[in-house]
């Protein structure tokens, strides 16, 4: 059974009296245990219409969105599709409700209603796995902007769901603090098991996930693996960019030099090293 | 001209949240200059650029800031000039929107310098059509229906128009999508042109290399330096020590150099990086 599942979705928002815009088309997407799904797409494609969907926050105008097996328009069934899907948002002020690091953490988990040992265990092993515990009696006025927002994935972990979507979790953050968020949410998938959807513009980060999904105006225009990236036009009828290294690499591909489609900057240099010390062609 | 001489400045002084943010910082921005502030968070960019627009003031005996002829580190400011000078968009500037309609919001600024009401409607007017909007179709619309690129241009049609010789810009790009991107920085080139001294914080070092000709890098309080980008990007080690990356091509740059690659490790575009990578395989 797929985990987070959607069935020919519609949704559209009210605009004005009765007038309505359409934020989703017929979206049919399935999403397996222990998948790290990027989904990409321009403002206002839709990307974070489909994560208030998947947690029943919105539900939709036709079709259905099942979590686990249970539909979010049953309402009985949205507590525990709550506590399965975590949702980390964009800004970090705006998802702290304490003032003191591990209380903020320990809100979902006493909110479940476990036991003060339990909610120890968790809020450690939480902050543990974010890096986070050195800060855990800390006021978060005294974070940085990464630090914030790892803060608010472990406040997501502790209450141990099976699937975490990150909308934009990194925009706002400097480059360090988001390469501090990409890799605790690489080791979460690879160590954990954690499935991941990350809602990115980044198409950096969109290349570190094994499936790509992108949306473009409500549509879902294209779903696969990292070979997509053989095929710019679809990223860029969709008002994304490519990742610098595949644009690069089809530029040296025009003039004559083919080292393949790397995707990081990693995979670039080696690609181009290799095509020099006789890779073979012309030169 | 904006002249920074020794400015430090104390959040919370005298008490045991006392916070040292800017120690003795020196800095030049010249007219016309598109003028980069790099520097991780916490290093004291934002607390500079409130200095500049006098909303954080200089503290006593703690340096002076002046802009062209307007002294900032007075205890009476002429702030009616200041604000004539000096146009300032936050991050996220489409929060900022507050009127009914995107005619009254631009009008805003020009009003509070006692423009008459034709020469308040002039000047919203050129700010709209400057930003990119159509004035017939966008003046009587409310600005909360519009998309947000469209909101973020009316934000900063609502600065532009008090026809500021300096814009600050603090993140301009955050949160767009890379099409929304290259549209407003754009659209910053556009306004350059009658606002000829832009100043902007950005962590975006792709946007840095591309469209800044003097960077500062703040660290910690201080400022390390001012440099064109290509002395700041071909520096491995003012790059470490200002806590901030390199532009993505920058980085491959450097690495192929490392690897052996006859390349210079200062590119700051991607067009360079393609040409020197063709030429580097036909020397090899």
């Amino acid at each position: 059974m797929p985990f987070l599942q959607f069935k020919n979705v519609d949704f559209s928002y009210p605009s004005g009296e009765d007038d309505y815009i359409q934020a989703l088309y017929s979206v049919d997407l399935t999403i397996e245990r222990g998948e790290f799904v990027a989904l990409v797409g321009c403002n206002g494609s839709g990307k974070s219409t489909f994560a208030r969907l998947s947690n029943g926050l919105l539900l939709p105008d036709r079709g259905d969105v099942c979590v686990d097996g249970c539909s979010t328009a049953d309402k009985s069934a949205l507590y525990e599709i709550r506590k399965k899907i975590g949702v980390v948002f964009q800004n970090p002020d705006n998802q702290m409700v304490t003032t003191i690091v591990e209380d903020d953490v320990a809100f979902g988990p006493e909110n479940l209603g476990l036991a003060p040992a339990e909610i120890r265990e968790r809020v450690d092993w939480a902050l543990d796995c974010v890096g986070m515990r050195e800060y855990a009696t800390s006021g978060p006025q005294r974070l940085s902007g990464g630090q914030k927002q790892r803060v608010a994935i472990a406040g997501v972990l502790a209450i141990r769901p099976e699937l975490m979507i990150l909308d934009e979790a990194t925009g706002m953050l400097d480059p360090d603090g988001r390469r501090e968020v990409m890799e605790v949410v690489a080791r979460l998938n690879e160590k954990e098991n954690m499935t991941v959807v990350m809602i990115t513009h980044f198409m950096e980060e969109a290349a570190v996930a094994d499936r790509i999904v992108i949306l473009d105006k409500g549509k879902v225009a294209a779903d696969g693996g990292k070979e997509l990236f053989l095929t710019p036009d679809v990223f860029t009828s969709a008002g994304l960019d490519l990742p610098m290294p595949v644009r690069v690499s089809g530029a040296l591909k025009n003039r004559g030099i083919d080292i393949g489609c790397p995707l990081t900057v990693e995979e670039l240099v080696a690609a181009y090293c290799k095509r020099l010390s006789g890779g073979g062609g012309e030169a | 001209m904006i002249s920074v001489r020794k400015l430090s400045y104390i959040y919370s002084p005298k008490t045991p949240f006392a916070k040292q943010a800017l120690s003795e910082v020196d800095m030049e921005i010249e007219d016309g200059d598109f003028f980069g502030i790099i520097g991780s968070t916490g290093a004291g960019k934002s607390t500079l650029i409130g200095h500049i627009n006098a909303l954080t003031r200089v503290q006593k005996n703690s340096g002076t800031v002046i802009v062209d002829d307007v002294d900032l580190s007075v205890k009476k400011i002429d702030f009616k000039k200041l604000r004539a000078k000096v146009g300032m968009v936050f991050q996220y500037p489409e929060h900022q929107l507050f009127d009914d309609t995107v005619l009254k919001d631009v009008m805003f600024g020009p009003k509070n310098l006692g423009l008459n009401a034709d020469e308040q409607k002039d000047r919203a007017k050129k700010a709209i059509e400057l930003v990119g909007l159509n004035f017939d179709e966008f003046a009587e619309r409310s600005p909360f229906e519009l998309s947000g690129g469209q909101k973020r241009r009316v934000a900063l049609a609502g600065v532009i128009a008090m026809q500021p010789s300096v814009l600050i810009l603090d993140e301009p790009t955050a949160g767009l999508d890379p099409v929304g991107k290259r549209d407003i920085m754009e659209l910053v080139l556009r306004i350059k042109e009658v606002c000829p001294t832009v100043v902007m914080i950005s962590h975006n070092m792709d946007e840095i290399a591309c469209y800044c000709n003097k960077i500062a890098v703040m660290s910690k309080g201080k400022c390390v330096g001012v440099f064109s980008p290509r002395e700041l990007f071909g520096c491995k080690e003012l790059i470490e020590k200002s806590g901030v990356g390199l532009p993505l091509v920058t980085q491959a740059a450097a690495m192929l150099n490392a690897a052996g690659v006859d390349i210079d490790p200062a590119i700051l575009t991607e067009n360079e990086l393609v040409d020197a990578l063709v030429k580097a395989a036909g020397n090899a």
